[in-house]
């Protein structure tokens, strides 16, 4: 155990304002991630001066080294980037910076995400694979890869898998066919996601209602999955602000405190179904966290049951229902009758489920948004806001090595 | 030469010292999986090690290029604009006869995208992309197609 002084608390959250793709011209993904950090650090009472560590995950264009440089931090003494991919990585950047928090590495720790893919273009195409330049041809010959992901891709792309909607689809495709999961049970999930939303001023699609005739009649992109299958892509930043429970009594917010945080993946899984369709049947067909969620629960000394609210990364539709699944929240392959229940419904259900809007509502920045409305939950400030809540669940992507949190209020 | 099934604006595979010599094998329309020397298992996309018993000594294990659709997607959005006129397209992974349980994304072709379905019958088909790399399809067993 952690001497109570110790527990890593979040205490302070900061976002900018959310756009449509390409929707924010007036301001770099780098400029949002300075903003976001810094109304976190507002929100928290804090001051830039007392920012000793931050903490980032895979593929971040926005270097801690320069963020501390060009903040003017009197000193940073940590600084960490998570291996895991995408949105599998913001819980676990979280953890990280719990960890500094709790061994006394750091005092202050400030957990950040800008993604403007309108500036940078669209995650998931794979490096050293983009198409080419218009204009004759060269001969194809076989290339030396400039990555280990480029050799890994080199297996999926040639083939018309362009990220992850496809490589995905093809997923929940093996999911409907041993579980016999329905269109209308993942659609139950982006139906709720906009009904969250609306009620959310942040959320990009607040003003775009959905019923599930709206969903089942969205284009298909790449069975099963239709458009609306499909999470927002947008421009905005995160940021929270990661302390110890002794500096945050005298702060200006109500700490939230990390119960538990478990990260990574199981041997077989590998780097996720997006690379590797080999692996066992029972892996294929899950959102790859059962072995983070064993972890997560037992660091708790909670189970699923005794969770008041959830915030489960929502890329695709689909994908939540693996999560419910691995999470324990229902049986394998029950994640589609159980989101079909109503279950993820505010205010109603059992578990009120991605209160913000989620990816698929509020927006996409790869999931930290998660845990900003994890915190605003126990705040009681959610715009959904489930009474009296005092756990949430964060998780971060499936399909990838990912993360997860238990948030508390004290 | 027929028309390829992609147009020429798609990615080629790029290698890397643990894959070239997936891709020369394929360049001879032979369709090979890593097996290792150790305990036998296989594995693809290669690697350096087995996972199963760390051995890093391995060998190619050519296969007769049959096998059964694990799962697919029909794909009707344009992900590069050159796709447009290409679509529906038919991604799949198949599982591979004789491969240990490895498993190949790659394409259906010669195939009505109402036909596909999950355990369908498969066998490979080559598409030369240029002297040195091919890419290897799949068509329903039986199946003889034009393209490509």
């Amino acid at each position: 155990m952690r001497p109570a002084a110790r527990v890593p608390c979040l205490v302070g959250v900061g976002e900018t304002r959310y756009t449509k793709w390409g929707g924010t011209t007036d301001a770099s993904e780098y400029q949002l991630a300075l903003e976001a950090i810094t109304k976190a650090v507002s929100d928290a009472g804090l001051r830039i001066d007392d920012v000793d560590g931050l903490a980032s995950f895979a593929q971040d264009r926005n270097d801690a080294t320069f963020v501390a440089a060009d903040l003017g931090l009197p000193e940073l003494r940590y600084a960490s980037l998570s291996w895991l991919p995408g949105g599998g990585g913001a819980c676990a950047a979280v953890a990280n910076a719990a960890a500094a928090v709790a061994d006394g590495q750091a005092e202050v720790v400030v957990v950040y995400r800008a993604l403007c893919q309108g500036q940078f273009g669209r995650f998931g195409q794979g490096p050293g694979n983009q198409p080419r330049s218009p204009g004759p041809p060269p001969v194809p010959r076989i290339r030396s890869a400039k990555s280990l992901l480029a050799a890994h891709v080199a297996f999926t792309m040639p083939f018309g898998v362009f990220g992850p909607p496809i490589a995905y689809a093809m997923v929940l495709q093996r999911h409907m066919h041993r579980y016999g999961t329905m269109a209308e049970q993942m659609g139950q999930v982006a139906v709720t996601a906009r009904a969250h939303a609306a009620r959310n001023p942040r959320a990009v699609m607040a003003e775009y209602a959905m019923t599930m005739d709206d969903y089942l009649n969205s284009r298909m992109v790449s069975e099963p999955f239709r458009l609306f299958d499909c999470c927002l892509e947008n421009d905005g930043a995160c940021a929270v602000v990661v302390t110890s429970a002794e500096r945050a009594a005298d702060l200006a917010r109500p700490r939230v405190e990390i119960l538990a945080e478990a990260q990574g993946t199981l041997q077989g899984f590998g780097h996720g179904q997006y690379t590797n369709v080999s692996m066992p049947d029972d892996d294929y067909t899950s959102a790859g966290a059962r072995g983070v969620a064993r972890r997560l629960w037992a660091r708790a000394g909670l189970t699923p049951a005794d969770v008041d609210v959830a915030q489960i990364y929502d890329h695709f539709t689909g994908l939540v229902l693996l999560s419910l699944e691995d999470f324990g929240f229902c049986e394998r392959g029950q994640g589609g009758p159980f989101a079909a229940s109503g279950a993820l419904s505010w205010p109603d259900g059992s578990l009120p489920t991605n209160t913000h809007g989620g990816s698929l509502s509020e927006a996409y920045i790869h999931g930290l948004n998660h845990v900003i409305e994890g915190v605003r939950q126990l705040r009681g400030e959610s715009t959904c806001q489930v009474q009296g809540a005092a756990t949430c669940l964060v998780t971060s992507a499936a399909g990838v090595p990912t993360s997860a949190l238990i948030l508390g209020r004290p | 030469m027929s028309e390829r099934f992609f147009p020429d604006e798609m990615p080629m595979p790029a290698a890397n010292a643990e894959t070239l010599a997936f891709w020369e094998a394929a360049a001879r329309h032979s369709l090979v999986v890593q097996r290792c020397a150790g305990c036998g298992q296989t594995r693809h996309p290669p690697g350096p090690v087995c996972p199963a018993c760390r051995s890093t000594a391995s060998q190619w294990l050519e296969l007769p290029g049959t096998g059964s659709v694990y799962t697919f997607s029909v794909v009707r959005q344009a992900f590069l604009p050159a796709l447009s006129d290409r679509l529906p397209y038919v991604v799949c992974a198949v599982e591979l006869d004789q491969g240990g349980g490895v498993r190949m994304v790659s394409n259906l072709v010669g195939c009505e995208p109402e036909r596909v379905a999950i355990d369908l019958a498969v066998t490979v088909v080559w598409e030369d992309m240029g002297p040195d790399l091919a890419l290897p399809r799949f068509t329903p067993l039986g199946t003889t197609v034009a393209r490509p």
